[in-house]
């Protein structure tokens, strides 16, 4: 079903996806290899990581939830997988006890915050932590990266390989996107995810088994964000656990909340994450080209998500009865 | 003498679609002016315009003779008009008191002065409300009191209440009407909306009638009468079956089998000791006054409420003992809530009309596994939406779009699909029109015949009576007394209800 909130005709998402066109043409025009195919597929493959972080955050955000985990989640359980196979393991054991211990630590996740009651906020908050400081102590032994064992088989295929001149992550990410996309809008629990983010109580007085599907919606993201790491480690060859302490999770809810998902529940859907994912891949993209520097990118991409918020607050602005409490 | 508020031709359209046309209305110093239509007339929508939350499409307000348009609610307020809206708009994590002040605190506030303030204030007015309780654990009714208090607490010149009765039991009506009455001998205009047709013939000056969007007739309260309102409403006479006062020749329904038995419940200070039988194949009317245990009960029984306060009893569903802590088995057992306060907990409201009764439909186990069925959906909603009268330009259009009655037919819809064996309304016909009112008791009323065990809670006495087969009376907490429809008088159900 159409939301309400596309029967407008500048919402969010039209706008920054007006930006990302914008910016498009702009870089087209001034920067000389910006159009070269190769540039274009680096563009793409440069945000296909961060647009599955973006779908794994997408379905726990739909249901007025957050989950600040999923980066510490995708590098310990990644990186773990990683040293079981240099260690001996065969590589399909490795990676099952990999995907094992991120939907794992996930399920602990979504149980705290179903059936202890934590706000997501603070139960993901203090799982991030517990996962990384776990996985630092007990189960990645040697130093913050690990690299990836040369043995791989196919599995390496997954960074490295391409398809019809197509590079293997941007064809995951692609097939993610398509899952997600399939799942929310034609499934039972998909709709039943939106329903919990629009009216928790409404849903749970339907009868909705409420409390199991947020549970299943941190176990979903859970296994979204291993195969995420999975393409990370073998696209660069390694897994850097210090992006635990980058700032990694911002830029995923960046990319969430910039197509226009809001992040009071209930609102959005797969193409408002690919909107806000393709604007960061244009900007970053352009912005290294003229070599500007990091720093100054944050700040550019951080005026970008406040115009877009702004310019749709103003020209769409929520009234007394229809806003929501926490609205974006 | 001029008039305070003054609308010159108003016209208000959502998406193309016109809600008012050409509408022109006044209202005097110090008058009660009430606005009649039925739902979906654009009662709502005209106040709206009025109180700066839509601005009209073409036409002028005049506020004391100069042109305005409010671009917000506060800036009316800051004008001198208030509004109660129909769905409360309080904040629910804040307190009574804290809500009663919001927008008006100093800059350092002491707590404790506002909950002696609001206090004070509240009794001024006759409300039962603790100032320091949040306003999440309130009842619809005690909500729509703070909501009026917070209103009067700003001194407007103009006040606009939307349907403020719907909730409020006989009692706190009463004390309700004599503050209009108060406001208006301190020269307050008033705007009253209600379905209930004899509150605005007694409490008003003029009467003002909508229908379909267009201003119909305005007049001296003293030239209507209740037929004269309605057919005016609905732009023909209507048999007076449809219509049909309380008391009509009926005889009651026979007991069924027993669904339901419910022995010594307790929760909290709210359900004390409760015990009460439920039949199959009637029609069960619970009476009593806010506060008296009604909600709470049937939200234990349905698994609404966690059972974290649960300090014992015992329900039998057809004999076996059950006890849900969550909603879910209890549907799956044919128990469904329908509940009285559908914005909070009612409906999806950024979803269609049609997926909202799908989802319930889902939800219930129906369906065809595991994929959606966008075909099903369209028909299901179909099915219902003709059949309790939803009055929306069509099934795509958000709940939140829909006017304040035919979104109760949406929540009603929601529980009948899902096929119960026990349902529970509780206060089913909150702000729906008398006509729909009729089509819905009588929906009611097949559901009962179809051998469904039916609970209908209801602060409103001639629906009790109209409806039930048998009477349950609660008072503090418990059933108190039972009467069948033969021995029921309303002075009896009251009399059992507050002593
Ligand atoms: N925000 C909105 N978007 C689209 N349509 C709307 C919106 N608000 C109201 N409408 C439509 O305008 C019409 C008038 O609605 P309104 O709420 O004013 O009715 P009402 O007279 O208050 O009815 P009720 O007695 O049921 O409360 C209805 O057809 C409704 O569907
Ligand atoms: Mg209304």
């Amino acid at each position: 079903m159409a939301l309400s909130l596309s029967k407008r005709a500048f919402n969010q998402e039209r706008i920054v996806f007006l930006i990302t066109i914008v910016l498009f043409a702009v870089f087209a025009v001034e920067l000389n290899n910006f159009l070269a195919p190769a540039n274009l597929l680096a563009l793409v493959r440069s945000v296909a990581v961060l647009g599955m972080l973006g779908m794994a955050m997408l379905v726990v955000v739909l249901g007025r939830g957050i989950d600040l985990a999923i980066v510490a989640n995708m590098a310990i359980s990644v990186g773990w997988a990683l040293q079981l196979i240099a260690g001996g393991m065969p590589v399909w054991l490795a990676l099952c006890v990999g995907l094992g211990f991120a939907l794992g630590m996930s399920l602990i996740g979504g149980i705290l915050i179903a059936y202890a009651e934590i706000p997501s906020l603070f139960a993901t908050l203090a799982m991030a932590t517990f996962i990384y400081g776990f996985g630092r102590a007990h189960l990645i032994t040697g130093t913050d990266v690990v690299y990836l064992p040369k043995d791989m088989g196919l599995v390496a295929q997954l960074g490295q390989g391409v398809v019809a001149g197509i590079p293997m992550p941007i064809i995951v990410a692609a097939a993610t996107a398509l899952a997600a996309y399939l799942f929310l809008k034609y499934t039972k629990p998909g709709r039943f995810i939106f329903a919990m983010g629009d009216n928790f109580n409404a849903a749970r007085i339907g009868g909705i088994g409420v409390r199991p599907m947020l549970v299943f919606q941190y176990v979903l993201s859970g296994g979204a964000t291993f195969l995420a790491g999975l393409i990370t480690a073998t696209s660069v060859g390694a897994m850097n656990t210090r992006i635990v302490n980058s700032n990694m999770i911002y830029d995923v809810i960046l990319v969430v909340v910039l197509g226009g998902v809001g992040l009071s529940g209930g609102r959005g859907g797969v193409r408002n994450v690919i909107v806000g994912t393709l604007l960061i891949g244009v900007l970053m993209n352009g912005m290294t080209i003229m070599d500007v520097q990091y720093t100054v990118q944050n700040v550019i991409k951080s005026l970008i998500l406040l115009f877009a918020i702004v310019s749709d607050s103003i020209i769409n602005p929520r009234d007394e009865q229809t806003g929501q409490q926490g609205d974006i | 003498m001029q008039p305070v508020l003054e609308l010159k031709s108003v016209t208000k359209e959502f998406h193309g679609v016109a809600a008012l046309s050409d509408v022109n209305f006044t209202l005097a110093p110090g008058e009660v002016h009430s606005l009649l239509g039925e739902n979906g007339a654009g009662k709502s929508t005209l106040t709206k315009i009025i109180a700066g939350v839509y601005e009209a499409t073409k036409g002028q307000v005049l506020l004391h003779g100069k042109p305005v348009s409010f671009a917000n609610p506060a800036e009316a307020l800051r004008n001198g008009i208030a509004m109660v809206f129909q769905e409360t708009s309080l904040v629910p994590s804040l307190s009574v008191a804290q809500n009663i002040y919001l927008g008006n605190e100093k800059f350092l506030n002491r707590l404790r002065g506002i909950y002696i303030a609001a206090q004070q204030f509240l009794q001024s007015l006759n409300f039962h409300v603790d100032p320091t309780m949040s306003v999440s654990q309130l009842g619809a009714a005690q909500k729509q009191m703070v909501e009026i208090a917070r209103a009067v607490h700003h001194k407007a010149k103009v006040i606009i209440f939307d349907e403020p009765t719907a909730t409020l039991t006989p009692e706190e009506k009463y004390h309700f009407f004599s503050l209009i009455k108060r406001l208006k001998q301190d020269g307050v205009s008033i705007i009253f909306i209600s379905h209930a047709l004899e509150e605005a013939l007694e409490v008003s000056d003029r009467i003002t009638i909508l229908r379909d969007g267009r201003h119909i007739v305005t007049d001296a309260a003293a030239n209507f009468d209740r037929n004269k309102i309605i057919s005016a409403m609905v732009g023909r006479t209507l048999s007076a079956e449809l219509y049909g006062s309380a008391g009509a020749t009926r005889t009651a329904r026979p007991y069924g089998r027993k669904v339901l038995s419910v022995q010594n419940l307790s929760m909290g200070r709210m359900v004390r000791n409760t015990s009460l039988s439920i039949y199959s194949g009637q029609i069960t009317g619970i009476f009593g006054l806010i506060g008296s245990g009604r909600t709470e009960t049937a939200k234990i029984i349905s698994g609404v409420v966690k059972r974290d306060f649960f300090h014992g009893g015992e329900t039998r569903l057809e004999g076996k003992s059950v006890r849900y802590r969550t909603p879910r088995p209890a549907v799956k057992d044919g128990i469904v809530y329908v509940t009285e306060d559908r914005k909070i907990e009612g409906f999806f409201e950024t979803k269609s009309i049609a997926e909202n009764i799908y989802l319930n439909y889902l939800a219930s186990d129906q369906g065809t596994g595991l994929i959606v069925s966008r075909s099903e959906m369209v028909e299901l909603a179909k099915r219902w939406t003709d059949k309790l009268a939803v009055r929306a330009i069509d099934n795509a259009a958000s709940v939140i779009e829909l006017s304040g009655g035919n979104q109760q037919k949406v929540v009603i819809a929601r529980a009948l699909v899902q096929q119960p064996k026990l349902v529970i309304f509780d206060e089913p016909t909150r702000g729906v029109d008398v006509g729909a009112i009729a089509e819905l008791h009588h929906v009611i009323n097949d559901l009962a015949d179809s051998g469904l065990a039916v609970v209908v809670i209801s602060s409103y006495l001639p629906e009790v009576l109209n409806l039930s087969d048998r009477i349950l009376v609660s008072r503090q907490g418990r059933i108190v007394e039972e009467f069948s429809m033969e021995e029921a008088t309303e002075e009896k159900i009251m009399y059992a209800a507050v002593h």
